[in-house]
């Protein structure tokens, strides 16, 4: 199931809901179930329940756990047994949105851990032998922006470039995880595009550093949704490509990656983890024709397109951020 | 130390006649820290009224004065939006750790904002690490958004100023340098202790000239000047508000010599160990005390 964060117009700034795709429509979790659950008598206390097991965040509902899942469950059937347009609040609100008339936010507004796993110099790759360890970089959660929203080329760079990645959305907290446990943590997937300044990435490259190069306004494309818990079957067959106007630049899957599940759970866990962290792997992580394929350079004005089928899609037009300044 | 919320309402109440002096209060001074410096010059106006009525009522107050024993400091900002620390940034440091020249342009790299702990917290010891280290430095609290500032402006948005202790990973930064980039060395839960508490930058007219020191277990290890800084915080603040900085961002801005990796000579290997006591301070600014313990 794919699941949303986004604010209606009649929604105050702050106050996030939740959605669930189904078919074409936008289902709002809150309302769906305590229209579902009014019906059952007891309509008082239906919208405090409801917002129970459907909280404002996809973080807060992925930590309810198994509970919210079957409510989840219990929604979508009603959804499809109802039809999307009859369905009603427990006083006749709207529930069943056009995707157009939600304003769809970034699924994951403020992890303590944004990951993405990367080299950061690839010249030195051939060195490396296959299990060493997953190292990654910090995305700043201020850089996110979902589909829709423009890219926008940073001023202090002449050279920016885009690598598609998939974000494992961790369900299920914990500290130094084992490697055989580590599937059990994960709640879900989503699109990344890690945007990055070459040429400043390059530069703090040679101190082993990356983060103006890594972290500006809309450096880090995330969404639409969460697709939420696929088989790990299905999660590593998911394909991820990358078009720019129109034509394909990057394909990968999961199973293509350097790194497995595995590891970067028990990597990255020694810090710890939480719900709604993520960690992220992408094109340039993954070997095509015996190598890894590379980031692929934009330009102003160009369409970026990530998309994968049972996900969705990240578009985004690439604009200019004002003059080069130096 | 004064309770600032209780004391504006009872400024509020009592000077202005203010009904609702207590939720007027809570808006108008935030309820934290990032808040408090979102709001700007109202919640400083604010905050001055506050101590002017506790002064002027040293007896009453109904609680706004209490005594700093009864109080557990935690870090002034607990968890920021960015925590950005300038690596390479002292030329005696540079000296010591055996790199050729300082770097061209500002170097710095993300602390995971979740690291951040109070003065007197323990420094978690993780069992993943061999060579723990220390790094005094003084941390630059942003009060407001900012994007592409000039060094002549760079001041104007500064809230304040505390003392930072870098702790670092030495082992694990050289194994991520292999092919990464340093994050988990430097990112273990506890590994940035910040305070004693904010300095509003108005108390120090001259934040470029500050003593630094630290010490572990009393003896001296670090003892140096902020004048040494190869990027100074007006070009800090200038360089790294390209990627946009707001209210709560803090910027660190690297040490001097005599980190345990650079100090010649210690012999055997010296690292920092299980129940040893690190002491940061910065003059002007405060003292940090945090206990190394094994996790």
């Amino acid at each position: 199931m794919r699941i949303y964060l986004g604010l209606l117009e009649s929604s105050a700034p702050n106050q996030t809901r939740i959605f669930v795709a189904v078919d074409t429509k936008l289902i709002d979790l809150p309302l769906a179930y305590a229209g579902y659950l009014s019906l059952s008598g007891d309509r008082s206390t239906a919208y405090e329940r409801a917002s129970f097991y459907f909280p404002e965040t996809i973080s807060a509902f992925v930590v309810r756990g198994e509970q919210s899942l079957q409510a989840l469950e219990e929604v979508v059937s009603y959804v499809h047994k109802i039809g999307g347009d009859d369905l009603r609040g427990p006083a006749g609100e709207k529930v069943a949105y056009d995707l157009a008339e939600v304003r769809v936010l970034p699924p994951l507004q403020n992890p303590e851990k944004s990951f993405v796993i990367g080299f950061s110099d690839r010249s030195r790759l051939e060195a490396v032998p296959r299990a060493e360890i997953p190292t990654g970089f910090y995305k700043l959660p201020q850089t996110f922006v979902t589909s829709g929203k423009p890219v926008i080329w940073p001023k202090f760079s002449a050279e920016v470039d885009a690598d598609a990645c998939l974000a494992l959305v961790i369900g299920k907290g914990g500290k130094r995880i084992d490697a055989a446990r580590a599937w059990d943590h994960i709640a879900g997937v989503t699109l990344l595009i890690d945007i990055t300044a070459r040429d400043i990435n390059r530069r703090e490259g040679l101190t082993t550093n990356n983060l103006l190069g890594k972290n500006f306004p809309s450096s880090t494309c995330l969404g639409p949704c969460i697709l939420l818990k696929p088989t790990r079957a299905e999660l590593e067959a998911l394909e991820v490509e990358l078009a720019m106007d129109g034509s394909i630049k990057q394909q990968f899957a999961l199973r293509d990656c350097v790194f497995t599940i595995e590891q970067m759970i028990a990597r990255w866990s020694i810090l710890g983890i939480k719900p709604g962290d993520f960690l992220a792997i992408g094109a340039s992580m993954a070997i095509q024709d015996n190598r890894l394929q590379n980031p692929v350079p934009l330009k102003i004005g160009s369409n970026l397109r990530c998309s994968s089928p049972a996900i969705g899609e990240l578009s985004h037009q690439v604009v200019s951020g004002g003059g080069q300044r130096r | 130390m004064v309770d600032l919320h209780t004391a504006y309402a009872s400024h509020l109440r009592e000077v202005e006649a203010n009904p609702s002096a207590l939720e007027r209060a809570q808006v108008t001074l935030g309820r934290d820290m990032v808040e408090f410096l979102k709001r700007g010059d109202k919640a400083l106006e604010a905050a001055r009224k506050a101590l002017a009525y506790a002064s002027g009522n040293p007896s009453g107050g109904a609680g706004a004065i209490l005594d700093p024993k009864e109080i557990r400091l935690m870090s002034p900002v607990p968890r920021p939006g960015a925590l950005v620390s300038a690596g390479k940034n002292f030329s005696d440091h540079v000296a010591e750790m055996a790199s050729k020249k300082g770097p061209s342009s500002p170097v710095a790299f993300l602390k995971l904002p979740g690291t951040v702990i109070g003065p007197e917290d323990d420094i978690p010891y993780p069992p993943e690490v061999k060579n723990l280290d220390y790094e005094v430095e003084l941390a630059i609290i942003i009060g407001k958004a900012c994007i592409d500032v000039s060094q002549d402006d760079a001041f104007d948005y500064i809230a304040g100023y505390a003392a930072f202790n870098d702790i670092s990973a030495r082992d694990i930064i050289r194994s991520e340098n292999k092919t990464g980039i340093h994050l988990m060395g430097k990112s273990f839960p506890g590994f940035a202790p910040m305070g004693p508490y904010l300095v509003t930058a108005d108390e120090i007219p001259d934040p470029q000239n500050l003593k630094l020191k630290l010490s572990v277990n009393g003896e001296t290890r670090q003892d140096s000047n902020l004048s040494y800084m190869i990027f100074k915080i007006r070009e800090m603040i200038a360089y790294w508000s390209q990627m946009g900085l707001n209210p709560g961002d803090v910027l660190t801005t690297g040490t001097p010599r005599g980190v345990a990796a650079g100090r010649k000579p210690d012999q055997p290997p010296w690292w920092l160990k299980p129940g040893d006591l690190v002491e940061a301070e910065v003059e002007k600014v405060g003292r940090l005390h945090n206990r190394i313990v094994a996790e």
